[in-house]
């Protein structure tokens, strides 16, 4: 029998080692040597602020071709720059080239000062206020909402809360129905004494949340990342793709306690959104209320957002005209993966223009006067 | 080198370690309150040797100084740095666990189950508690050792009340050996005991209203040191889990490579062993994080833990308050108000602008 391996001989026991040495070594000076790491260059300008939250308006270089703009809501959790994390790797960026209005929202990074928001002030409060400074620069009745992760399900429940003030809704890898158990954060989450940890931090740390995305896979992303990089160290542009994700891996805002509370109880330990139980200020999210065209988006392999959270959401709107998307790949892969580039931010593009119709600027349409009266009629209700 | 089923098995064992430095920490706790006697027993400090050790401490030594504040450079390029060099560290050590395997499927003699003699199941923790980042018991040790130390500061002023107290401490420690040897919930059942002695003879006292912020303080402090011992006992918990997911995966390459070596398929190189034994383990962790005890018991370790910050809290909030500073709870009252406040004038804000609008409108 042939012997396998490589017979451990000191000499290339020391040779292997020195040369994991003169990786590090090299890797280290390299290192030192970045001294910026740039992320979110698409050049934009800051058109609304308030609290910490910005709104910034994306410049459109070229022209613009989907008449109805765009605001783009990410998560609460980590920086919505991931979306325009490198030029060539940048959804945002080729939105742009597809002749989108682009805005987007920086939730800001909450201190003490702001424990006691709460989903009513993310929701009814800042993206409300965010979605109405946009209908009014731009004279649009409703605009093009597209929510990612989080920043999905509050799109979703905004579309469903505002539907006369969105035009069409576009969700990627957004959790909705949060019974399932495929996805591991969905299953700790059903354990976690949330009153104990927002009375504790009050805030409760970014870092908290990233122990828990990094036991996801634990030796893939503790070990064997930093291990594979070694071979790509001294290439400084390879190395710095690198470093971009982890700065974006590990630049995690803290969570203001009180919505998060509520976020974890009401919908990871309760599926109150899926029940139509959830109260959102004094109002009660009914997903049957999204009413606007719905492109939802998943990714077949996500491990944080499983297609089980995401999916069903297309059986509890109350619009016909829906669309379930399909994304081959995992959860980041869908923001920076090149199938993305090349393939999610074309459909998303096409979806809209599509969608935009005749939708004309500074008028009032019978459709929104009509979903207007909707809205006057379900507040009377519930009062 | 210890035999792996041994050192796991007796993993429980380690606490020892802990245990030691816990009752150095009872006996300064004593002398806090009681003339001085006795010295603080400290682990000893395992070596080892060759090349490795060479190694090893250049590479400590190391990522030490990443770990440590400076400016040198960006924040996040120190960052990847250490743990670059962390993740190379835990490499290397899966080196030296490779290479006596290596040697046995050289000599043909490597199995299942003859692994586990060839396995250094010290250097298989050290890959491991990189990994997950586990807490040591050096660190809780720690975290004990400066809670004596506030404690010290209370001692003068308390001494009248110390008397049963630091007789249920001795009448703890004396169990110390058998906790040794024992499962993790002694160690909780001995402190619950003390706490409880406590509790009802000395402690009465304290429930006594208004007689001093002195006396809250060491009972605060007791109830957080009880709270740290019902954590001690949940990670121990849960640290015995991933140890003995951790066996059970590697139990599994061996398998894979023996299997290999048996159908004379080449296994060429350390990195093709590193990438079997990280795709292995990602798979046997993930079976064990998605089991209903695991998910119950990592609950139950953070509820533990808030517990500990919560009292440590309440603790500091009661030392701080003869000082001028703004405390935890009084900064929670001025939040709230800024909260609310900054509410209602966003609130009456849109109200005028509605009816700005109105009357523009007319």
């Amino acid at each position: 029998m042939k012997t396998p391996f490589v017979p451990p001989d000191p000499i290339k026991v020391i040779q292997e080692l020195g040369e994991l040495n003169r990786k590090l070594i090299k890797g280290a000076s390299t290192l030192t040597g970045v001294d910026d790491i740039d992320v979110g260059t698409a050049p934009k300008e800051l058109v609304y602020e308030e609290d910490k939250l910005k709104l910034y308006h994306y410049k459109q270089e070229g022209k613009v071709t989907c008449r109805v703009p765009v605001l783009i809501v990410y998560a609460l959790v980590n920086r919505q720059y991931m979306l325009d994390l490198q030029p060539d790797r940048s959804i945002v960026r080729n939105l742009l080239q597809h002749g989108m209005d682009l805005y987007i929202i920086d939730w800001g990074y909450p201190t003490k000062a702001d424990m006691y928001l709460t989903l009513d002030d993310y929701i009814n409060g800042y993206l409300n206020n965010c979605v109405d400074h946009i209908r009014k620069t731009t004279k649009n009745d409703r605009i093009n909402l597209m929510g990612i992760c989080q920043g999905g399900t509050f799109s979703g429940i905004y579309s469903a809360l505002y539907p006369q003030k969105v035009k069409n809704l576009v969700t990627l890898v957004a959790p909705f129905d949060f019974s399932t158990n495929d996805g591991l954060l969905f299953n700790w989450a059903k354990h976690m004494n949330v009153d104990a940890l927002v009375d504790a931090y009050r805030v409760i740390p970014g870092d908290f949340l990233n122990a828990g995305f990094l036991m996801l896979m634990p030796f893939t992303l503790n070990i064997r990342k930093y291990v594979d990089m070694l071979d790509v160290i001294e290439d400084k542009e390879k190395l710095l793709n690198f470093l971009r994700m982890e700065k974006w891996i590990f630049d995690s805002p803290g969570q203001a306690g009180e919505c998060l509370r509520q976020f974890i109880k009401d919908c990871y330990q309760e599926n109150k959104l899926v029940k139509g139980e959830l109260k959102v200020g004094d109002r009660v999210v009914d997903l049957k209320d999204i009413t606007m065209p719905l492109l939802n988006i998943y990714a077949s392999a996500d491990h944080l957002v499983p297609p089980a959270a995401t999916k069903p959401l297309n059986d509890l709107v109350g619009t016909a005209d829906k669309t379930l998307y399909e994304f081959k790949g995992g959860h980041i892969g869908v923001f920076v993966g090149s199938k993305s580039q090349k393939e999610l931010a074309p459909a998303i593009s096409q979806w809209l223009h599509k969608r935009a119709g005749e939708e004309t600027a500074s008028r009032q349409t019978k459709a929104s006067k009509g979903a207007d009266r909707q809205e006057k009629n379900r507040k009377h209700r519930n009062s | 080198m210890e035999k792996t089923s041994d050192f796991f098995d007796t993993w429980l064992k380690s606490q020892e370690t802990f245990i030691e430095n816990w009752t150095a920490t009872a006996k300064k706790l004593q002398e806090s309150f009681l003339p001085p006697g006795g010295t603080g027993g400290k682990a000893p400090d395992i070596g080892g040797q060759g090349v490795f050790d060479l190694y090893n401490s250049w590479m400590t030594a190391v990522v030490g100084a990443l770990k440590e504040n400076g400016d040198s450079c960006l924040k996040i390029v120190k960052d990847t740095l250490s743990k670059t060099f962390s993740s190379s560290h835990a490499h290397t050590k899966l080196y030296e666990i490779w290479l006596p395997l290596a040697e046995a499927v050289r000599d043909n003699i490597l199995n299942a189950e003859s692994y586990k003699e060839l396995i250094d199941p010290a250097k298989y923790k050290e890959i491991m508690d990189t990994v997950f980042g586990l807490t040591s018991a050096r660190a809780i040790s720690e975290y004990y050792d400066q809670a004596v130390r506030l404690m010290q500061t209370f001692g003068a002023a308390a001494s009248g009340f110390v008397g049963p107290w630091t007789d249920a401490v001795e009448k703890g420690t004396k169990t110390f050996p058998q906790l040794a040897e024992g499962r993790p919930e002694s160690l909780l059942n001995v402190f619950h005991a003390m706490f409880n002695a406590f509790d009802s003879t000395f402690g009465r006292a304290f429930h006594v209203p208004a007689v001093g912020k002195d006396r809250e303080k060491i009972e605060l402090l007791l109830r957080g040191l009880d709270d740290l011992s019902v954590y001690l006992a949940k990670n121990t918990e849960h640290q015995q889990m991933m140890y003995a997911a951790g066996l059970a995966a590697m139990e599994k390459v061996i398998e894979t490579v023996a299997g290999n070596v048996r159908d004379g398929k080449e296994m060429t190189d350390f990195s093709e062993f590193f990438n079997l034994w990280i795709d292995v383990n990602e798979k046997a962790y993930y079976a064990l994080f998605k089991t209903e005890p695991f998910s119950k018991l990592q609950g139950e370790l953070l509820d533990s833990s808030l517990n500990v910050r919560k009292h440590f809290f309440k603790f500091m909030e009661l030392y701080l308050y003869d000082f001028p500073i703004a405390l935890r709870s009084e900064m929670d009252d001025l939040y709230k108000t800024m909260y609310e406040l900054k509410k209602k004038v966003k609130g009456l804000e849109k109200e005028i602008n509605k009816l700005s609008s109105q009357e523009a409108g007319l």
